[in-house]
């Protein structure tokens, strides 16, 4: 979700740049003459002796009293967006806790940092690996995680894959009592000397 | 994709889900968040509207306007469009929305090679160095190899070894049986070629 957000928002402020600098350069360069560009009436920018804004301009609305209460408005809606954005990017969302279904009716709360630990303890007794990282994300009734897992020397990635798969994520599924569990694994490796085993 | 549960003896094991094929969605490529430019941009967009809010608020409450927006609307007004500074304001301002553009539509994390999943809900990936510290491990075995340099690429694996015995043909044979076999048994989605280079350590 935050990655669509990032990346629609990235690009409009990308799109956005883009499109003055290159006005302002039609502009400066005098193209709209030299290539013959034939652009609309509205084109604020006319030849290198134009300036960016003029007098006229910046105090073109300046007499109507609708103007500054929507320019107040306008800043305020975009700082506010901006706060959130920003902060969005700083903010970890762990889930907290996630619903169990007791299948008798009932429902029970199970901490996530509990199931977090309880699966990282597993993977890191799993043969081969050397340290394990595990984020539970998204929401209560539907959660995800995401496992970082540290590889010790000479453990096959393939293979501990699919025992992380079998074992340690299987009974984060069923203890979780979901049938889907999105997750995410990174491999990585521990540095290490080469050394000769024959 | 078609020798997916070979492994050579390895009980199946690294087969896991089998015939998982390309249209699995953990096949594909990792997507950056873009948490750096995000914040950057935020961070931007924040302090020049906050700046601006501010001090439009203080006009209107008959306080005299900051000294830099006097300053910015005179030279908005005054500098020609054919200045050096706008020039090189306004090519700037291309550079970096090309970039931010760039950053938005590719995918990024290079350095993370997607593995073959076992079922739908599970996504993997490797780091190429983790790859490369694999592999290296598995040259090393090869009698005959006295040092060995592996790169992982994103579509290839280049290895540079060094044999100080045995014919250098029969090496670099048994170093690239060895790294085929190596590569399909990290359980990459998309399996990278090999190529091999054997040669003699330089004289002492």
């Amino acid at each position: 979700m935050l990655k669509g957000v990032n990346r629609v928002l990235v690009g409009a402020a990308g799109v956005v740049l883009v499109g003055l600098g290159a006005a302002v350069l039609v502009g400066s360069l005098d193209l709209q003459r030299r290539w013959g560009l034939t652009l609309p009436s509205a084109w604020p920018f006319d030849g290198p002796r134009d300036v960016l804004l003029s007098r006229a301009a910046q105090t073109k609305w300046r007499g109507e009293g609708w103007w500054w209460p929507a320019v107040i408005a306008g800043l305020g809606v975009v700082v506010l967006l901006a706060l959130w954005w920003l902060l969005a990017q700083v903010r970890r969302r762990r889930l907290r806790e996630l619903v169990v279904d007791c299948g008798d009716g009932e429902e029970a709360v199970l901490r996530g940092r509990a199931l977090e630990e309880a699966v990282c303890a597993e993977a890191e007794a799993q043969e081969g690996v050397e340290r394990a990282l595990v984020a539970l994300l998204g929401r209560r009734t539907a959660p995800e995680a995401r496992v970082g897992l540290t590889l010790a020397p000479h453990a096959s990635p393939a293979v501990a894959l699919s025992r992380l798969d079998g074992e340690a994520l299987e009974h984060a599924r069923v203890s979780a009592g979901v049938g889907r569990l999105p997750v995410e694994v990174r491999v990585r490796a521990v540095r290490h000397r080469a050394e000769r085993v024959g | 994709m078609s020798g997916i549960e070979g492994g050579g003896g390895g009980g199946g094991i690294e087969g896991g889900g089998g015939e998982a094929g390309g249209g699995v969605p953990g096949a594909r490529r990792f997507w950056a968040v873009r948490r750096v430019p995000a914040f950057l941009v935020a961070a931007v967009v924040l302090g020049a509207a906050g700046l601006l809010l501010y001090d439009v608020a203080a006009v209107r409450a008959h306080r005299p306007a900051m000294e830099w927006r006097r300053r910015l609307a005179h030279e908005l007004a005054t500098r020609p469009l054919g200045d050096g500074w706008v020039v090189g304001g306004a090519v700037v301002a291309v550079v970096v929305g090309l970039w931010l553009v760039l950053l938005a539509v590719t995918p990024g994390l290079r350095s993370v090679l997607p593995m073959r999943p076992g079922r739908a809900d599970l996504r993997a990936g490797i780091d190429r160095r983790a790859a490369a510290l694999v592999l290296r491990d598995r040259a090393m075995e090869v009698s005959g190899v006295q040092s060995v340099r592996v790169k992982v690429g994103r579509h290839r694996v280049n290895v540079r070894a060094q044999s100080h015995f045995r014919d250098l043909d029969d090496v670099r044979a048994d170093v690239k049986g060895v790294m085929v076999e190596g590569v399909r048994k990290l359980g990459l989605a998309r399996e990278p070629g090999v190529s091999v280079r054997v040669g003699r350590p330089a004289k002492k």
